[in-house]
């Protein structure tokens, strides 16, 4: 680590392609973006805009037909593209941790709690299957579970969502990652639980200091937790800045549409609810052109036949030439 | 889990119930009636009437059944007068023979099969996954007679490795000579292993998709870590079910082997019953083998309760 | 199949499904199309059909008139599979007795599903003590050996081929009639069964025109291993000496026959007969496994 200023994660033109049966697909085309310690970006979007493939390129588990094609992944410095296998298995689970969002099938249904939750220890810090244990009861205290020495014994399926999402969250965070990765983890849960755990995560990041990574689809997650946020459409990176500022002075069209989306207490009635018309792109025949140009009330033919560059001033930029302007 | 095995438990008797009732339906269809079947073709009118009264064949059916069952429950299993013995002494004599040469080769079977299907579903769709898929189908699809006379010539008649023969006498004679055990056991357990192979491979594929796969790869776990302390024990949980529901096809494969090998079993028993028409062996051996799959499917969901921790655990319905 | 998250080997929905979207048929047809080895067995069983079939009308033989002064000869070019043991010639046999043999099966699976898809799903449907009563009948058939009951049967009949399709296909609809109840059982919580009901659609209906379509990919799947059990089972059964008596054909009789002679070297009995059961077995499982992929590719994206 060089100095406070370094980044725990810098990602620079990140390009992932998946090969589906057909055709190939372009699932991340080109995204830069960078970690600082203790921060927590928000990275987000809708179903299929490639957010999570991201979440699984980190950490090199993209699934079968996945490929990384070009683009550099820097984890406190160090490369991670290219590594082979054996040296990626040592930073999975120790220098970045994951969550997932389906807590139930993400843990395995005949292995006990505390076997799952120390398993990280054993593997990179080779603790004995004791210390693990005693450990793993004191990360299950972390994350908030009532009666952590009961439940090491336990199974996933006697335990509820939440509880086991704390799990997910403990086992993720056993070896004190310096990033954490969290996908959806809340999509999956009720309203009064997400809140739970969305607590529990800020708490857990200031208390460790770490930063995370918030993949998520849903604005308001990412309002309340993020202190940047990341836009994300068909595999471009659309606006990036402070989660303040992109709230307040949107500038995209597509993070302008998203936010109206958003049904609001305050909306009338008889006011019919916005939604943003048309499909996203086919990413296995893109085109050069702003990608959300399609769908965009404020399009013009130039839009279509150059991509946008980045605009904007250092903290918060965008790829539109049609932004929104202040007070619009 | 008390729960899912009491269930069990009383479904088995009810199955149970229902083979018995089988068997007696069989025992009542056969052709010219059951005293001519029994006493056969030259039986005088005076003894098949000496013998309908006997045995009740007079009543009603469903108390003829009830007493036929009655005496099951005590162990008569009628009597064979081809043979001149009891059915009961006949199969007290080769249950037991039979039960070692079916458990030894499920046993065999399942200690080839569960590491081949593994290692196949780990190497999916490269060269050793084909080759032993290739040859676990040509076993599969091959008679199961055939099989056996392949084996017998090679090893029995041309290399002069292993009898032709299995060995005669009681169970002690029997193990006394595990030579002649190799032949008809390798029989029955190659077919089982092909079939049980391709079970494990699809049940570890399956598991190999699932998403706790995904979260351990992510904690860093290498991929032997990953096959051995998390997909295995997965994958095997339904094994133990399937060879539960495999013991009607173990005992077919006893059959067929033991006629080959002169192997002194039921399946060999049931075999000459059948020739001769001795219908009280027949549905003697029929009734304890349908009794013998039922507790040992019976046997394997109980297996499979203590071994799948969401069954042993949980009081709701699995 | 459980509900998989995004990081399936088809990607994340949205972008990728809208990409071309294929009808389930069609995408169970290419990914069963995609399977050279079920494409090739597909092909080889149309060959046997054909062999089976239009063979005897091709190469003519005399198939009822044995002729003892032409026993056991090797092939030559009057006899390309040489002669059996009663004179018969061996390859015109073959062709008739696969006609035997592949009738008995196709005609005992044909039974077996139909039966078997009905009681299913009757029994899945209804619930409760209904399918109880009928799923522990199917057990306790099921606790009996086929071959057991087979022998029983054949002791005390002589079977024909249409005895034996009755009997075989009596025995085999039994995993179907489970496999369905099973699929029915899942599909009536569906919420366009539950519409039907509410429109006031009876269970017939119901069952009929809207569960069992729903369940063909596994029956399909099913029937065709049922095919190659078949002709396995009924070759044990003409091998115990208690199949379909001569002049009628089948491979197994043939097979087990010939095998009396493997001392003598008569190999033209035994390999002809073994080999096209082997090869048709084979060829209906990779079938069936084949189908069972397709399907399930089909699962996935449901």
């Amino acid at each position: 680590m060089t100095g406070a200023g370094a980044s725990v994660l810098e990602v620079d033109e990140l390009r992932v392609e998946i090969r589906l049966r057909r055709s190939t697909v372009r699932a991340v085309d080109g995204v830069s973006f960078s970690i600082a310690p203790g921060e927590t970006v928000g990275l987000v979007g809708e179903s299929g805009c490639g957010k999570s493939t991201i979440g699984l390129s980190l950490l090199g588990l993209l699934p079968a037909g996945g490929r990384l094609v070009a683009g550099s992944i820097r984890l406190s410095g160090r490369e991670l593209t290219g590594l082979p296998e054996e040296e990626l298995q040592e930073v999975r689970g120790d220098r970045i941790g994951i969550v997932f969002q389906d807590p139930l099938t993400s843990l395995n249904p005949t292995m006990t709690i505390g076997d799952q939750v120390g398993e990280p220890l054993r593997i990179h810090r080779g603790a004995s299957a004791r210390a693990a244990r005693s450990r793993a009861a004191e990360l299950l205290e972390l994350v908030g579970l009532p009666g952590p020495s009961r439940q090491l014994d336990r199974y996933p399926h006697e335990l509820s969502g939440g509880m086991r999402q704390r799990v997910s969250l403990a086992t993720a965070l056993a070896c004190a990652p310096a990033l954490l990765v969290a996908d959806e983890p809340t999509t999956a849960l009720d309203v009064t639980t997400q809140d739970q755990i969305l607590e529990l995560l800020a708490q857990l990041k200031s208390e460790l200091g770490m930063a995370v990574l918030l993949i998520t689809h849903d604005m308001g997650v990412v309002a309340g937790q993020a202190d940047r946020v990341l836009v994300m459409y068909a595999g471009q990176l659309v606006e990036a800045g402070s989660t303040d500022h992109v709230f307040s002075h949107t500038r995209h069209r597509y993070t302008q549409a998203l936010l109206e989306s958003i049904p609001r207490l305050t909306t009338s009635r008889t006011e019919a609810l916005h939604s943003i018309p048309g499909q996203p792109p086919d990413l296995a025949r893109p085109f050069g052109g702003c990608r959300f140009a399609p769908r965009c009330a404020f399009a013009t033919g130039e839009c279509l036949t150059a991509p946008p560059p980045f605009s904007g001033a250092a903290g918060h930029v965008f790829t539109c030439i049609h932004p929104v302007e202040d007070g619009a | 889990m008390t729960g899912y095995i009491a269930r069990r438990a009383v479904q088995a008797v009810v199955v149970l119930l229902l083979v018995t009732v089988i068997v007696f339906v069989m025992l009542h269809a056969l052709p010219g009636g059951t005293a001519r079947a029994v006493l056969g073709e030259r039986a005088t009118n005076v003894a098949i009437a000496q013998f309908e009264k006997q045995n009740g064949f007079d009543q009603p059916l469903p108390v003829q059944y009830w007493r036929w069952l009655d005496r099951v429950l005590h162990g008569d299993l009628g009597f064979s007068y081809k043979q001149n013995e009891s059915v009961s002494e006949l199969l007290a004599e080769r249950l037991p023979k039979t039960m070692l040469l079916a458990g030894v080769s499920v046993l065999l079977a399942l200690l080839v099969a569960i590491p081949l299907g593994f290692v196949q579903a780990l190497r999916r769709n490269r060269l050793i996954d084909y080759v032993l898929t290739g040859g676990a189908f040509l076993f599969y699809s091959t008679p199961a007679f055939w099989l056996a006379l392949v084996l017998v010539t090679l090893f029995a008649i041309r290399f002069r490795i292993f009898p032709a023969q299995a060995p005669q006498g009681s169970i002690g004679q029997i193990l006394a000579d595990p030579a002649g055990l190799v032949l008809p056991v390798l029989t029955i357990a190659l077919v089982s292993i092909a079939f049980f192979s391709r079970y494990v491979r699809s049940s570890t594929l399956e598991n190999l998709m699932q998403d706790y796969v995904r979260t351990a790869r992510a904690k860093g776990a290498s991929t032997m870590r990953v096959a051995f302390r998390h997909v295995l024990r997965n994958a095997l949980v339904p094994v133990v079910t399937l060879v539960g529901l495999s013991l009607p096809f173990v005992f077919a494969g006893t059959l067929i082997s033991e006629e080959i090998f002169n192997y002194p079993g039921t399946g060999l028993l049931f075999y000459n019953a059948a020739v001769a028409r001795d219908y009280p062996v027949l549905l003697g051996v029929t009734l304890v083998v349908g009794v013998a799959t039922v507790m040992g499917s019976l046997l394997a969901d109980i297996c499979y309760a203590l071994l799948d921790p969401r069954v042993r655990l949980t009081r709701e319905r699995p | 199949m459980t509900a998989q998250t995004h990081a399936t080997e088809l990607g994340p929905a949205g972008a990728y499904e809208l990409a071309a979207p294929e009808g389930p048929l069609k995408l169970a047809l290419d990914v069963f199309a995609e399977n050279r080895l079920a494409l090739a067995s597909t092909a080889t069983f149309f060959v046997i059909l054909l062999f089976c079939f239009i063979g005897p009308l091709v190469y003519r033989t005399d198939q009822v008139h044995t002729n003892i002064a032409q026993t056991t000869r090797p092939p030559s070019a009057a006899h390309w599979l040489g002669t059996d043991d009663v004179g018969y010639d061996e390859l015109g046999r073959l062709m008739i007795g696969g006609q035997t043999s592949l009738e008995v099966a196709l005609g005992a699976a044909a039974v077996a599903v139909l039966v078997g898809v009905l009681w299913g799903a009757v029994a899945g449907y209804f619930g409760g003590v209904v399918d109880a009563a009928m799923m522990r009948v199917v057990d306790a058939i099921l606790a009996i050996p086929a071959l057991f009951l087979l022998l029983f049967v054949a002791a005390v009949t002589t079977p024909s081929v249409a005895t034996l399709i009755a009997v075989v296909g009596l025995i085999a609809w039994l995993v179907p009639a489970r496999l369905v109840r099973g699929e029915t059982l899942s599909l009536r919580t569906r919420e366009y069964v539950q519409a039907v009901r509410v429109m006031g659609g009876s269970p017939l209906r119901i069952i009929l025109r809207h569960i069992v379509p729903n369940t063909i990919g596994t029956v399909l799947v099913n029937a065709t291993f049922q095919v190659a059990d078949a002709i396995l089972v009924v070759a044990a059964l003409s091998f115990l000496g208690l199949g379909i008596p001569p002049p009628a054909a089948n491979w197994g009789g043939m097979l087990s026959n010939g095998l009396n002679y493997s001392y003598a070297g008569y190999w033209w009995l035994i390999y002809p007969p073994g080999i096209v059961i082997v090869v048709t077995v084979v060829c209906f499982n990779f079938i069936g496994d084949a189908l069972r992929d397709a399907f399930e590719v089909r699962l996935r994206r449901r």
